[in-house]
């Protein structure tokens, strides 16, 4: 595949230098070096925790309501802390972005490397309900509509009750629902589908099935360029390649490793240590290996 | 005659001075090589005819006339150019000698002159001269002359014979001389080889120019600093050669005499430090750049670090040693450990001082093992520091500033010694909430439970806006192009837009600042803006606590990357076997679900919990103490009966004291009859009302949002300026440290009381007549208490009970006290490895029951505000004007330097900054009584600036020490509630700490 697909230029454009500097530098570290296959731009910084529950009665804390000011904070918080989690999964093929003027809703788009549905580029969102983490669990609905059993034809909707019955706090986290929603592509399931043409043709005629999914594949991917169904900042944009844009970053993704270790060294900010891997004592290392 | 004029316009150099090279360029070139050599025999065989007249003492004529043809004649020999160097096309390897130089070694003629000089009276003067010669000779010759033994082997033994000690000039001249030398060895290393192989009156294989130049190392000024420049080459140049590696540290005392050195500086450090700022409590280099013998100090370890930075690894080995076993253990360990409380503030500050100043790793490592490992009469030096945090306020204040400095190392040794080994075996939590150590909180709930502590009375008045619901909201974007959003729900209120939630958040702040904040403080508010604004921006500012939380938390985690282990409660395991967890409370292991339980006591009822389980009991008192495992002994706040089976190393907490429990909970707390009580001893006296009446008087009768004069708020302002620094401990400049009779303010007898074990009750003034006369003496006398549970219940460590005990007595602390107090324990939560972020701060976890939790703490300093402010009845009013003040101390902190203070509700960047007074410190050795004039004139500069003026102290009324108390009490409110939100933003910001963390974060 030889489409460079890059968040959308308002992402990119929306952060100048100037900007830097806001809010905690909120995942300003570039994603880019923690896994080279991410590649989600960094949380806008003046988009924090914006995201006000719906009433402030919502937000789980405040029963006394002294504190519902700080409501918003919880929330927000927690998508981000729930974002980090999904970082950190490193699903392949799976990005997710949250929009610039909800943190209850996140961009996101998959890529399916083998099987049935082979060279798939599904973009999607997540609706995060907005009381969360109480409510139900998260909707996550393809632009267009896949064709795949448990796929809405029609809205596009994935079934994602059926793997999260009920939405429990702590345990369940989104990136289940991620990791949920990539899995459907290679293990597919056909029991009381949302698309049942295509629960009866996987079960009956896979030749016909398999065509439709080449075919549905195919519609997805001519549609790539396409605007964003949602207009946002930060949706996800993919375009042509363009030299202009994308060789630099290309560049830039490719030399991050070596810069980053440049860095290590350079890096001034450092912690101590002397203890010895297993131990617990104090200056157990040995000198030789001494940090320098 | 004629000649030697021709000469001197050849070398118009005046006096052997060092003329700018271009300067002597021209006439040279132009001169003829063959011309040069004739006038150069010339000379040469003037010199010659007075050399060779023996036996007769040379006349003065003499020898005038050898310095002539000899100045002459070097300014040849320096100006002389190898053969074949017009064209230039070889290289500095194997040019051929110029035809002087030929000349010079033909004749040996430098060491007949020598040897001529030898053989008189060689005075210093002459000594001087020759040495200037041939620094000249060194520095401006054109040609590599070192490698040639016709000038090295005179050199050698001229500088031999002015090996000892001499008058200034010649040490100048010396010190000169060697420098150049080691300029020009380290621009040809290869040189270094003949100095070791030249065989002198030293010795052999001695460095001669090293010998010579080590007495030097220490000296002050211009002669000091040429000598450390010149060994600092030589040092650079041991990295690449073993040999002369090994001739520094086997043949030479250069790493003897430059640790011993340190010792020797130190002694004449000045034992006390005196200060005027009560705020004082730690050393900046303003502070201590005028002082010369801190100064000459600071100067040879930074030469230290620097050698340790170049030197090959054995000559840093070799010193690192010394410094440890030369300067630390014999010197800085009793330093540390001197009776009086003065020098032991000193010491702690200098310490505080080295280990802020040192860079290199291995130099901070001795620094730090000595710390750490040294015992000093059996007790570590860490565990002594410690321990210290618990005694009166400017010696507190000073170990807690250290504290924070070996925070800020982020080193895992530290941090193992300090906590982390104590939460290691994991005893501190049920059995069942092992696991529970890494989960992390992602819905603030932790947070929450911190907010939810924010004293009653220091909640703002009305809740503050709800969100405007006013302003127009982007379209709501779930229902915008989402398939199946269709019907959500229930409709419900539309999120606000995100910049409009900023706008609020800036509050008074000039619009631009509304998106991304610079790092300005909230004091950027125009200076004029209502203070009622200002104040109620306090409510605000949760957002830059987020901000600072998480640039705290990913610095943290990025520095201890090169930790050893993640200390999550499976790596590194406990050593030995882990103790039985379960058996000493007489308690069921917990339930196995990680659900809250009522420890941390949010509002109204907790009140019961925590008097039933933290009921005063003094152990030992009456013997009608409960049972101590009805949670009496709590642990982590200091066992108070002495261990004397405990291991090693968990001493010195002389008593940690969980200081008045009863006052939140009523009088059940005082079983012995003791007043426990503090609702009584928080009753103001009439005279303190009136004290307070008379300097509160203006600030409720303004009315409500209209902004006050500048004046007036300035006069307010000196006021209570004054009155703080009246009551300050640190007291008038020449007041002797404890005055025996006047009643000491509370937190002295606080911290008295703490270290002289009294029984706990007598907090309150009715105390004081019972007290020793020299209570320093017996605090220092008093031996340390080896303190701490039963080897088989679980302990959280002598720092973290300390804290907590300081902590719980926040009311009582003096405002500094708590900045760095309050700045530390915000320090300690930031450390993302999840043993210690989940005792601190993970309120669901539970502990045993002997273990004393954060919120536990906090909960008991919230119902002693809380009972302190419904016994006060203009609390309000005190507190309104409390955050006025910190505010506008905040504001004039940041007035002063660029970059000083980010904001200003930062309590340690707050406390930190305060130049007025600390710029006022004057040490007593300060010998330059200008200097203090000019400090103090920079001190009143600065109050200007800062629209303040300083008011001489009043003269101390009787009732001030109540005042006092108020005092303390009401900031502590003040930084109490900040504090909390400054935990609840830490609590929040652990669970979104980037897991991009391979680049470091900004700073």
């Amino acid at each position: 595949m030889n489409t460079f697909w890059s968040m959308s230029t308002g992402s990119v454009r929306k952060r100048p230098d100037a900007e830097e500097k806001t809010l905690s530098g909120e995942l300003r570290t570039s994603p880019l070096r923690a896994s080279t296959k991410k590649q989600l731009p960094s949380i806008p910084k003046n988009a924090v925790p914006i995201t006000k529950p719906a009433s402030p009665a919502a937000s789980s804390q405040s029963t006394n309501g002294t504190h519902a000011s700080y409501g918003p904070f919880y929330l927000e918080y927690s998508l981000l802390a729930e974002f980090t989690l999904v970082v950190k999964q490193k699903l392949p093929g799976v990005y997710v972005q949250p929009s610039y003027r909800s943190a209850l809703m996140w961009f996101g788009v998959i890529f399916i490397r083998h099987g049935l549905y082979q060279d798939g580029v599904f973009k999607f969102t997540v609706y995060i309900p907005d009381n969360y983490p109480d409510g139900d669990c998260p909707r996550l609905v393809f632009d267009l509509p896949v064709f795949h059993p448990l796929v809405d034809p029609l809205s596009g909707e994935l079934d994602v009750k059926r793997a999260f019955a009920k939405w429990r706090r702590n345990h369940n986290h989104i990136w289940q629902v991620l990791m949920y929603a990539r899995r459907v592509f290679y293990k597919i399931d056909t029991t009381s589908p949302l698309n049942p043409e295509a629960a009866v043709l996987y079960e009956k005629d896979i030749q016909l099935f398999k065509s439709k999914v080449v075919d549905s594949v195919k519609l997805c991917s001519s549609h790539l360029f396409d605007q964003p169904k949602i207009e946002d900042p930060y949706a996800i944009i993919f375009s042509p390649w363009n030299p202009a844009i994308h060789d630099e970053a290309r560049e830039k993704m490719l030399t991050q490793k070596k810069t980053e270790d440049q860095h290590c060294k350079s890096m001034h900010v450092s912690g101590l240590s002397w203890v010895k891997p297993g131990s617990v004592q104090p200056f157990s290392k040995e000198e030789k290996t001494m940090p320098t | 005659m004629e000649r030697m004029s021709w000469l001197s316009k050849l070398t118009p150099r005046a006096g052997g001075q060092r003329a700018p090279r271009s300067a002597s360029l021209q006439p040279p070139v132009t001169a003829d090589p063959e011309t040069c050599l004739m006038v150069f025999k010339n000379h040469w065989a003037q010199v010659l005819r007075i050399l060779e007249r023996r036996g007769s003492k040379p006349a003065p004529d003499d020898l005038s006339a050898v310095r002539n043809n000899t100045y002459q004649m070097l300014n040849l020999l320096a100006e002389d150019r190898p053969r074949g160097d017009g064209d230039r096309s070889q290289g500095d390897g194997d040019m051929a000698c110029g035809p002087i130089l030929e000349f010079v070694a033909a004749e040996n003629l430098l060491e007949q002159l020598l040897c001529w000089h030898l053989q008189g009276d060689f005075t210093e003067e002459r000594k001087v001269e020759q040495l200037k010669l041939y620094e000249m000779l060194i520095s401006q010759a054109r040609q590599p002359l070192l490698r040639h033994k016709a000038v090295l082997t005179p050199l050698l033994r001229l500088l031999s014979v002015c090996a000892e000690p001499a008058s200034a000039p010649l040490e100048n001249s010396l010190v000169l001389l060697l420098n150049q030398l080691c300029v020009s060895v380290a621009r040809e290393p290869a040189i270094l080889e003949l100095f070791f192989h030249s065989h002198t009156d030293q010795g052999p294989a001695n460095l001669i120019i090293f010998s010579l130049l080590i007495p030097f190392i220490h000296h002050e000024g211009a002669r000091g600093q040429q000598a450390r420049d010149a060994l600092l080459l030589i040092m650079a140049m041991s990295a690449s050669n073993r040999t002369v590696a090994q001739s520094i540290t086997d043949n030479s005392y250069f790493c003897p005499v430059l640790a011993t050195g340190l010792s020797a500086l130190y002694s004449s450090l000045p034992r006390k430090i005196e200060v005027r700022g009560d705020d004082w409590h730690f050393l900046r280099r303003e502070d201590w750049i005028g002082v010369s013998s801190l100064v000459l100090f600071m100067n040879s370890l930074e030469f230290c670090n620097a050698v340790i930075q170049v030197a090959h690894p054995l000559v840093q080995k070799q010193l690192v040693d010394y410094v440890h076993n030369g300067f630390l253990v014999p010197v800085m360990g009793p330093a540390l450990h001197k009776t009086s409380v003065e020098e032991m503030i000193a010491s702690t500050a200098y310490l505080d001082l080295f280990l802020r100043s040192v860079s290199e790793t291995a130099l901070l490592k001795t620094f730090l093992r000595f710390v750490l490992l040294h015992r000093h009469d059996n007790a570590t030096i860490l565990d002594t520091l410690v321990g210290r945090i618990n005694s009166n306020s400017r010696l507190c204040m000073v170990s807690l500033s250290l504290f924070r400095t070996l925070l800020s190392l982020n080193c895992e040794d530290v941090m193992l010694q300090l906590v982390l080994r104590y939460l290691l075996p994991c005893s501190h939590v049920m059995l069942s909430q092992k696991r529970a150590v890494r989960d992390l909180d992602i819905y603030g709930k932790t947070a929450a439970k911190f907010l939810s502590l924010i004293p009653r009375c220091c909640r703002p008045e009305s809740p503050p806006p709800p969100p405007d619901r006013e302003e127009e909201p982007p379209s709501r974007a779930r229902a915008h192009g989402s398939p199946g959003a269709d019907a959500p729900p229930a409709p419900k209120p539309s999120t606000p837009s995100r910049l409009s939630f900023f706008m609020r958040q800036a509050s008074a702040a000039p619009p631009e600042a509304a998106a991304p904040r610079s790092p300005g403080p909230p004091a950027g508010s125009p200076p004029c803006a209502g203070p009622r604004d200002e104040v109620a921006e306090l409510d605000r500012n949760y957002l830059e606590y987020l901000r600072d939380a998480r640039r705290s938390i990913d610095r943290c985690a990025w520095a201890c990357r090169v930790w050893s282990a993640p200390y999550d409660g499976e790596d590194p395991r406990a050593p030995g076997p882990p103790p039985d967890p379960d058996s000493p409370p007489a308690r069921p292991p917990g339930p196995p679900t990680p659900r809250t339980k009522k420890r941390g006591l949010p509002e109204e009822g907790a009140r019961e919990v925590l008097g039933g389980s933290l009921g005063g009991d003094e152990p030992g008192v009456g013997g009608s103490g409960p049972d101590p495992r009805d949670g009496g002994t709590l642990v982590n706040g200091a066992h108070t009966a002495a261990e004397p089976g405990r291991p090693e190393g968990d001493v010195v907490v002389k008593k940690v004291r969980r200081s008045p429990q009863g006052e939140g909970e009523g009088n059940e707390g005082a079983p012995n009859g003791a007043p426990q009580a503090q609702p009584p001893s928080w009753e103001p006296l009439p005279s303190v009302d009136s004290l307070l009446e008379e300097l509160l008087a203006r600030a409720p009768a303004e009315p409500p949002g209209t902004g006050v004069s500048i004046e007036t708020f300035t006069e307010e302002l000196r006021e209570i300026e004054a009155e703080m620094r009246n009551g300050g401990v640190g007291g008038p400049l020449a007041a002797p440290p404890e005055p025996p009779e006047p009643p000491l303010s509370r937190e002295e007898e606080e911290a008295f009381a703490s270290f002289a074990a009294l029984p706990e009750g007598d907090a309150g003034a009715g105390r004081v007549p019972s007290r020793p006369p020299d209570p320093l003496a017996q605090v220092v006398a008093s031996p340390p208490r080896a303190v701490g549970p039963p080897p088989s219940q679980p302990f959280t460590g002598p720092f973290v009970s300390v804290l907590f005990g300081k902590l719980e007595n926040m009311p009582h602390n003096s405002l500094y006290v708590n900045f760095l107090l309050t700045g530390l324990v915000a320090q300690l939560a930031c450390y993302p490895q999840p043993l210690l972020r989940s005792f601190l701060l993970n309120t669901n976890m539970v502990f045993q029951p002997s273990v004393k939790s954060l919120l536990q703490v906090l909960g008991s300093v919230k119902n002693k505000i809380e009972s302190f402010a419904a016994s006060q009845e203009d609390f309000p009013a005190l507190l309104f004007k409390a955050k006025k003040y910190l505010i506008a101390r905040g504001r004039l902190d940041w007035a002063e330097g660029p970059g000083a203070t980010p904001a200003l509700r930062r309590p340690d960047t707050l406390a930190r900054s305060r130049k007025p007074s600390l710029g006022e410190l004057l040490l007593r050795h300060a010998n330059s009584p200008t200097r203090a004039r000019h400090a103090a004139q920079l001190a009143l500069q600065g109050l200007r600036d800062g629209g303040l003026q300083p008011l001489p102290p009043l003269a101390p009324p009787a009732r001030h020490g109540e005042a006092l108390r108020v005092r303390n009490a009401v900031y502590c409110a003040v930084i109490f509630s900040e504090f909390l939100k400054e935990l609840a933003a830490i609590a929040q910001a652990h669970a979104v700490t980037s897991p991009f963390l391979t680049e470091p974060p900004e700073e």
